[in-house]
């Protein structure tokens, strides 16, 4: 499920534009800081990351109601926006 | 020992972007630009922006010098840029948290003002900014590439993990970043301050989009294995704008969460010294800055800066501070500032001083195969190793002595009310310790110019001269 979603965070904010020279530098920029630009960068991209956001808290709740533990402190999961 | 880094000429620090390196050949300061990076240092200059840099200070100066009969590494570059020697270089895990915030400021400022004339930072490592006296100055000037439009802000993880984090840790947490940055050199990372933050503090939105979010992301991106960014992915020039003035005004507001209202006005008040003593001091001290001149001088064990002050108005042209506590270093920053002093306070653990670590062991220095002193002052000192470390007496004064030609030592004796106190739950170990084994071990090792008793207690002030 994971994997899915994170692949269409990644294909569905893609391709609006073409760059004509590269774009990447000596650099690792880091999955987590360019998905982060690719959300801040479009309206598409934000609806797509709170999709993957309400199934990762959907699993939360679903996992704290069935009973079993969570160390919700060390993650994002209590915390995500809107819920 | 020559290691075979050295053998190259090249900085070892500079290793990481091959469109150039830093060569030290004696005291010039050489940068290759290789052709590969030829494009982008045309099109940065025609701009004029990092003239402009230049002009206010706030980027290091640079003249271009003819690369051929240099050494290999520089013959064979495009360009050849000469740059003024700094006198003291230093690393973000020595500065204490203004001196972090305002090298953050500046890498975000001089990023704004370039975006504007389509010109960016090819990364945001913290050892591009060094410090001269309390004020920062940018010294990578093959950073500067030319902005293509829709790009993203490739440093902003860097950006996060060697400035805003160690921030964050201080303002957020209480806890200081220097250790952590030292042990990991790169920075705090995402991910762990992450999971240190607790709830309350994630919910702000500036801690959510470049903490919180980056470490989901990323562990959400890793697990998933294999996540691709296609390469025609754009940010628009405005987001880029707005992430940058958005932690430009977040960064501005940020201090230390363990500081307290009164901040350091009334700090220095709470030392054991009376005015009288203090007086003393400084008279010796302004005597021994004039007679000496020394170029530069280091105050060990700065506190808040009052005698790298008087030596600074007596005829020493730069002081270094070396201290461990976090509230007297931001003092003595904030001193150093409000009166336009060339002094530069750095965290350091004395007993424990910044070693050479990095790639090859050399591409970070420690502090004594980095720079050397013309002089020292070691006041209320001794008796914090000698007594508070257990480091014998004679070491003491072997290190300090060593560190420079010139130099005042205060001893203060076992009787004084600092020592009891450091006594005080221990048992008293140190037969040694007198002013007689003191100055047996001095003499050993200099001449002594002058002593000066300074309290009541029996405190003395020592100048030495080395032999």
């Amino acid at each position: 499920m994971r994997r899915s979603l994170t692949n269409a965070v990644l294909l569905g904010l893609g391709a609006p534009l073409l760059f004509t020279e590269p774009a990447w530098a000596y650099l690792d920029p880091g999955t987590g800081s360019m998905m982060l630009q690719l959300l801040l960068g479009g309206v598409a991209g934000a609806l797509v990351v709170g999709k993957l956001y309400w199934y990762r808290l959907r699993g939360f709740v679903t996992s704290r109601f069935s009973g079993k533990s969570s160390h919700a402190s060390a993650s994002v999961r209590t915390d995500a926006p809107d819920e | 020992m020559t290691r075979p880094m050295d053998e190259m000429g090249a900085d070892a620090g500079s290793y990481r972007d091959p469109s150039g390196r830093v060569f030290v050949l004696g005291d010039r300061v050489l940068r290759s630009v290789m052709p590969r990076a030829a494009a982008d240092f045309e099109f940065v200059r025609s701009t004029g922006v990092l003239e402009r840099l230049i002009a206010e200070g706030s980027a290091i100066a640079e003249q271009q010098v003819e690369p051929s009969g240099l050494p290999r590494g520089l013959d064979d570059a495009r360009y050849v840029l000469q740059h003024p020697k700094l006198p003291f270089v230093s690393y973000p895990y020595e500065w204490c948290f203004t001196a972090l915030k305002r090298a953050a400021l500046l890498h975000l400022d001089i990023q704004i003002r370039c975006l504007e004339q389509d010109v960016t930072l090819s990364d945001a490592s913290a050892y591009n900014i060094q410090f001269l006296g309390p004020k920062p100055i940018f010294i990578d000037s093959l950073s500067f590439r030319r902005y293509h439009e829709g790009e993203f802000w490739l440093g902003h993880k860097q950006f996060c993990e060697q400035f805003l984090n160690p921030l964050l840790l201080r303002a957020l947490l209480g806890v200081p970043h220097n250790a952590w940055y030292r042990g990991g050199l790169e920075g705090i990372p995402t991910a762990e301050l992450s999971r240190l933050l607790p709830l309350r503090r994630k919910l702000s939105w500036n801690v959510l989009a470049n903490v919180v979010m980056p470490a989901s992301f990323q562990r959400t991106a890793t697990e998933g294995a294999d996540t691709d960014i296609p390469k025609t992915s754009r940010l628009p020039r405005a987001t880029m704008q707005s992430m940058l003035e958005r932690l430009r005004k977040w960064i501005s507001a940020l201090e230390p969460a363990d500081r307290g209202k009164t901040v350091w006005g009334d700090y220095a008040g709470h030392t054991s010294y009376v005015a009288d003593e203090t007086e003393r001091k400084r008279a010796l001290i302004a005597e021994f800055a004039a007679s000496v001149r020394p170029p530069m001088i280091w105050d060990i064990g700065c506190n808040t800066g009052d005698y790298a002050k008087s030596a600074l108005e007596s005829g020493a042209a730069y002081a270094v501070g070396f201290d461990f506590d976090q509230r007297a270093l931001d003092a003595a920053f904030a001193r150093a500032e409000s009166e336009g002093l060339n002094f530069l306070p750095l965290f350091l653990d004395l007993a424990n001083p910044t070693p050479s670590q990095g790639w090859a062991e050399r591409e970070r220095r420690g502090l004594i195969d980095r720079a050397s002193a013309d002089a020292i002052l070691g006041l209320a000192l001794v008796h914090h190793l000698a007594i508070g470390r257990n480091i014998p007496l004679e070491e003491v004064v072997a290190w300090l002595v060593g560190l420079a030609p010139n130099g005042i030592i205060e001893f203060v004796p076992k009787a004084d009310p600092m020592v009891q106190r450091l006594l005080r739950l221990r048992e008293d170990i140190f037969d040694d310790y007198t002013e007689e084994v003191f100055v047996k071990h001095l003499r050993a090792r200099a001449e002594i110019v002058r002593v000066v008793e300074v309290s009541a207690t029996g405190r003395r002030l020592f100048w030495f001269a080395r032999r």
